[in-house]
Parts: structure tokens; C-alpha cells; sequence
């Protein structure tokens, strides 16, 4: 499977499990769930903008070795 | 093998999922020991509860568990199964970077939630299994991803054969991830609320919790572990694996009796007498595959002995296979019902735990820790080597102190619960036996606190290696201590 496609299907995946992490949060019955909804919810917000950040930075180093002109 | 090899360009392996693990390993392990290390202050003088909930013996007990178990034990073991799949299969992990950084920070995650669950008081209240039913799930999610990102691996490799470590971390990803599912089946009262109720109820839940909790000692503290083994031992001592066919054997033999030992923790219980005696004889089984897998990696070390005096860290691993043989004879013997008539309840069960948790599972975690940060940063060798040396000698010198009191405190206590006097009454109260053991308790923290010390060597000598400069000849993206291929590679 190409690299781009899985970090991006992984990428996507986020989204529902960030919402169902508020959906928790917003609910919950107790503090466990309360902190457990809340910290699902930050812990895939995060680690999306750390897949989007890695996905420009790549690019970027890529563009600087094009433009150093040590690209194959 | 070695001239295919070395005719071949390596596949750009995927390096920092295994670095990312191994860091976190080491975190763990020492959060690991000074929460291990202040229980044992706890029970020595109760007063170092200090009225709080959350410091409470009962809420951080699990923590030091789960810390020790899956925190410490897994992120060693998915770091350098990661690493073992790919180098040995030849082979860039499957599902590319994000996948195995989800299951990193995924698993990050998980012992994050379980430990502030615990201290917050919601436990599940079994054995190795405290987290609640949604932090259960998360576990299932990050556990199925890693095996099929493994399984992946192993379908891509480029190598004909599939190397033995790699059937020892199958059988742990497979059999946990089936046991954590059947053992975690609950009911939660709702959705949105943490408390949910087991599936099972009576005997039937407390054979599920004890066939699970065998198991994951056998196929998470064992299993995995001796893929480790089998891999990380070969590559420090530059031999191939002693019998090839005694690891396939012995491998075999683990798995298909493993699976029926768990009755053995419900000796005179509600369970049936026949289960009991079930459990019992397939403990005593379980000799010969411990000890076939404890000969087989000691004799890999044929003919390389000499590397003991001059590399600490495989020190270590040797130290382990040798704790590993202990452990899986002390098992087996406490398993003997009437040896459990004595043992159980008493200190002589944390005893024999900690000497496979300490001697076993941590040693060769250290072992292989201590040959993969110099390959996976690419240095010459540890900042410091005499460290490593220090590291051994007082983590092996705080093992002896915890399970040398253990013992003598647990056997004495099993004896004085049974004393009678001539009239048929008990000799001692229960206080006389606290009593009793108070100084052993003392010896035991200092046997902690010895292994703490040890492992804050060792994480700070592996701080000084990653900070350390690169050699200039070993920027090639092979690292040092990657020599002529052995073991199957």
C-alpha cells in the first residue's frame, strides 16, 4: 500500500474518533468519562495536525533538496 | 545467508517508531520502579499513604502493575518486535509512518488513560486487567492495528523463511489480544457512564480472570519476551542460535500448554477439583518448554563466553535466561497443591513474581535495549560501558534482596497462619504474622530502591548516548552492531 494513501486513511479516521470524543465528553455520567471524552478528543486533534505538519514538512525538505539540486 | 545479505541494499526501515519506543520503554520502566519502590515504602509504614485516595496502597498499586507490565514491558516489546520484523523479514513496516505512529501515541495513550483512571478510583477490580470497559477498547483498537501491521510485515518480507523470534511475538500479539477480548467481556451500565460489569459471574468469572491472567504472564512476560531472546542474544554474542529445532520444539510445546495452567491460582476454591488438578498437571508440564527455551538461549552463548567479561549488556541478557529457568521452575512447584497450601496468600508469591518481572522481563529488556540504542542512534557503542557494569551489579544485588526476603517472609507467614497449639487453637494472630515480617519488608524496599538506582543509570546513560556525537564513518544508515547476519536473518 503506498505511504500517502495509509497516513491519510489514518488521517481521516481522526475526524470520527475526535467527534466521538466530544459526543463523550459532552455526555458523560461521570468525571472518568468526562476526562476520557475530553482527552480522546485533544489526543486525535493533535496527532491530525501532527500528520498534516509532518506531511508539509516533508514537502518542504523535499523542495529544499530540489532547490540544493541534489535530487536524483 | 551472510553473502545474500550483504549482496542486498537494505530497505529503508522505518527506525523511529522503534526509537519512539524504546524512549518510552525507558520512561516507564523507571516510573515503573519508584512507584514499585514507594509501595514497598507503603507496606513497611503505612503512614506513607498519607490519607490521601489517590496515594492510597490500593489505587497505585495497579499503577506500578500496569506501569511494569504493559507501559515498561510493552513498549519494549512492540519497539523491538517492530524492529525485529522488519530487519529479519527485510522489510519496511507495513501501513506506512502514520499507522505505526498511531500505534505508538495510540498505546501512549492507553497507559495514560488506565493510570489517571486508577488514581481517580475506577477499576474493573481484576487482576492485570483494571482499566474500564472504554479504555479496554482503545486497547483493542491500538492491539489489532499493531498485529496486523506485523502480520503485514510478515506478508511483504523479502526473506524466504520466517525467523523463530517472530513466531514468539505472533503468539504474544495473537493470544493477548484473544485473551484481553474474552477476559474484558463486560457490560457497561451506560455509554456514557465508566462502570460495566463482567459477563461471567462466580467461579466462571474467576476461572476467565485466572486463565487470563496466566496467560498473559505466559504469552506477554514469556512469550514475546523469548522472541526477544532469540533475536537480541544471537546478534550481541555474533552466534547463531544454539538448536534451531529446539526453538521450534520448545516453542510448540509453550503454546499448547500455557493455555490450561490459569486453574492453579484456584487451588481449594468453588472450582471443581478435576480443573484444579487440570491446571496443576499442565503447570508441571510446562517445565520442559521453559527450560527448553532457557537451555537453547544459555547454549547460544557456546563458544562466546568470553563476551561476558567484556559486554555488560549481554551480561544481562544471560542473567535473564538464567532468572527465567528459576522462575519457570519455582512455577511449577507452587503450582503442586499442596505447595500452594503454604504459598498462597503470602509474600512468597511476590516473590516468585518479581523474581520473572525483575530477573526475567526486565534484564532482557535491558539486554536488548542495551544493543539496540547504539544500532537504532547510530553511535559506537553506550557513553559509558563501566554504567552498564554498575547497572548490573546493583540491579542484580536488589533482585537477590527482594526475592531472598520475599521468600523467608512468605514461607514464614504460610507457616504461622497454619500453626496449631496442643488445644487445637491457632498459635498466632494475624498481627504477630505483620509483625513478623516488618523487617523483610524493610529488606525488600532496599532491594526496590537498588533496582531504581539501577535503572536511572541506565536511563541516563542512554540520555548521554542519543545526545553523543554521531562517528563520521557511521553515518551510512546502518548502525554499529549491525555485523555479518546470524540467527536466521
Amino acid at each position: 500500500m503506498d505511504d500517502d494513501i495509509a497516513d491519510a486513511i489514518v488521517g481521516w479516521c481522526m475526524v470520527p474518533l475526535c467527534l466521538l470524543g466530544l459526543l463523550i465528553a459532552a455526555r458523560a455520567h461521570d468525571s472518568e468519562m468526562y476526562l476520557f471524552g475530553f482527552s480522546l478528543a485533544g489526543f486525535t486533534a493533535l496527532f491530525g495536525f501532527g500528520l498534516i505538519k509532518r506531511h508539509y514538512d516533508q514537502k518542504d525538505q523535499a523542495r529544499a533538496r530540489v532547490k540544493a539540486g541534489d535530487h536524483v | 545467508m551472510s553473502d545474500h545479505v550483504l549482496s542486498t541494499a537494505a530497505p529503508d526501515y522505518n527506525e523511529e517508531v522503534v526509537r519512539k519506543f524504546i524512549i518510552a520503554g525507558m520512561f516507564w520502566g523507571v516510573i515503573a520502579f519508584a512507584l514499585g519502590t514507594y509501595l514497598a515504602l507503603e507496606l513497611t509504614w503505612p503512614a506513607f499513604n498519607l490519607g490521601f485516595s489517590f496515594t492510597n496502597f490500593g489505587r497505585l498499586r495497579p499503577v506500578h502493575t500496569s506501569a511494569a507490565i504493559f507501559a515498561f514491558g510493552g513498549s519494549i516489546l512492540f519497539g523491538t518486535a517492530l524492529h525485529v520484523v522488519q530487519r529479519t523479514c527485510r522489510a519496511r513496516l507495513w501501513g506506512g509512518p502514520a499507522l505505526a505512529n498511531f500505534i505508538f501515541w495510540g498505546y501512549q495513550f492507553f497507559i495514560v488513560m488506565a493510570a489517571l483512571s486508577y488514581v481517580m478510583g475506577f477499576s474493573k477490580g481484576r487482576e492485570y486487567a483494571e482499566p474500564e470497559w472504554h479504555i479496554d477498547l482503545w486497547l483493542t483498537l491500538v492491539w489489532v492495528l499493531m498485529t496486523v501491521v506485523y502480520v503485514g510485515t510478515l506478508l511483504r518480507r523479502a526473506e524466504p523463511h520466517i525467523y523463530v523470534a517472530n513466531w514468539f511475538y505472533l503468539a504474544f500479539l495473537i493470544t493477548v489480544a484473544m485473551l484481553h477480548i474474552v477476559n474484558n467481556l463486560t457490560l457497561p451500565v451506560s455509554f456514557f457512564g465508566a462502570k460495566s460489569y463482567s459477563l461471567f459471574s462466580g467461579v466462571q468469572d474467576a476461572m476467565v480472570q485466572w486463565w487470563y491472567g496466566h496467560n498473559a504472564v505466559g504469552f506477554f512476560l514469556t512469550a514475546g519476551f523469548l522472541g526477544m531472546m532469540y533475536y537480541f542474544i544471537p546478534k550481541a554474542a555474533g552466534r547463531p542460535v544454539y538448536s534451531y529445532r529446539l526453538s521450534i520444539v520448545h516453542f510448540w510445546a509453550l503454546i499448547f500448554l500455557y493455555i490450561w495452567a490459569g486453574p492453579h491460582h484456584l487451588h481449594y476454591t468453588a472450582l471443581p477439583d478435576w480443573t484444579q488438578t487440570l491446571g496443576m498437571a499442565f503447570s508441571i508440564m510446562l517445565w520442559m518448554p521453559s527450560w527448553g527455551g532457557m537451555i537453547n538461549g544459555l547454549m547460544t552463548l557456546s563458544g562466546a563466553w568470553d563476551k561476558l567479561r567484556t559486554d555488560p549488556g549481554l551480561r544481562f541478557s544471560v542473567t535473564a535466561v538464567g532468572f527465567y529457568g528459576m522462575a519457570t521452575f519455582e512455577g511449577p512447584v507452587m503450582s503442586v497443591r499442596e505447595v500452594n497450601s503454604l504459598s498462597h496468600y503470602t509474600d512468597w508469591g511476590i516473590g516468585h513474581v518479581h523474581s520473572g518481572a525483575l530477573g526475567w522481563v526486565a534484564f532482557i529488556s535491558f539486554g536488548a535495549m542495551y544493543y539496540l540504542i547504539p544500532v537504532l542512534w547510530k553511535r559506537e557503542r553506550m557513553w559509558s560501558v563501566k554504567l552498564i557494569s554498575w547497572h548490573y551489579w546493583i540491579a542484580t544485588l536488589g533482585i537477590v534482596f527482594y526475592i531472598s526476603s520475599m521468600w523467608v517472609a512468605g514461607i514464614m507467614q504460610g507457616l504461622m497462619w497454619r500453626a496449631y497449639d496442643s488445644f487445637g487453637f491457632l498459635q498466632y494472630s494475624f498481627i504477630e504474622s505483620v509483625v513478623a515480617v516488618h523487617p523483610y519488608y524493610i529488606i525488600r524496599m532496599v532491594g526496590g530502591l537498588c533496582f531504581l538506582a539501577g535503572s536511572v543509570m541506565m536511563a541516563f546513560n542512554m540520555f548521554m548516548t542519543i545526545r553523543g556525537p554521531q562517528p563520521a564513518h557511521q553515518n551510512t544508515g546502518r548502525g554499529f552492531g549491525q555485523r555479518l547476519a546470524v540467527a536466521g536473518e
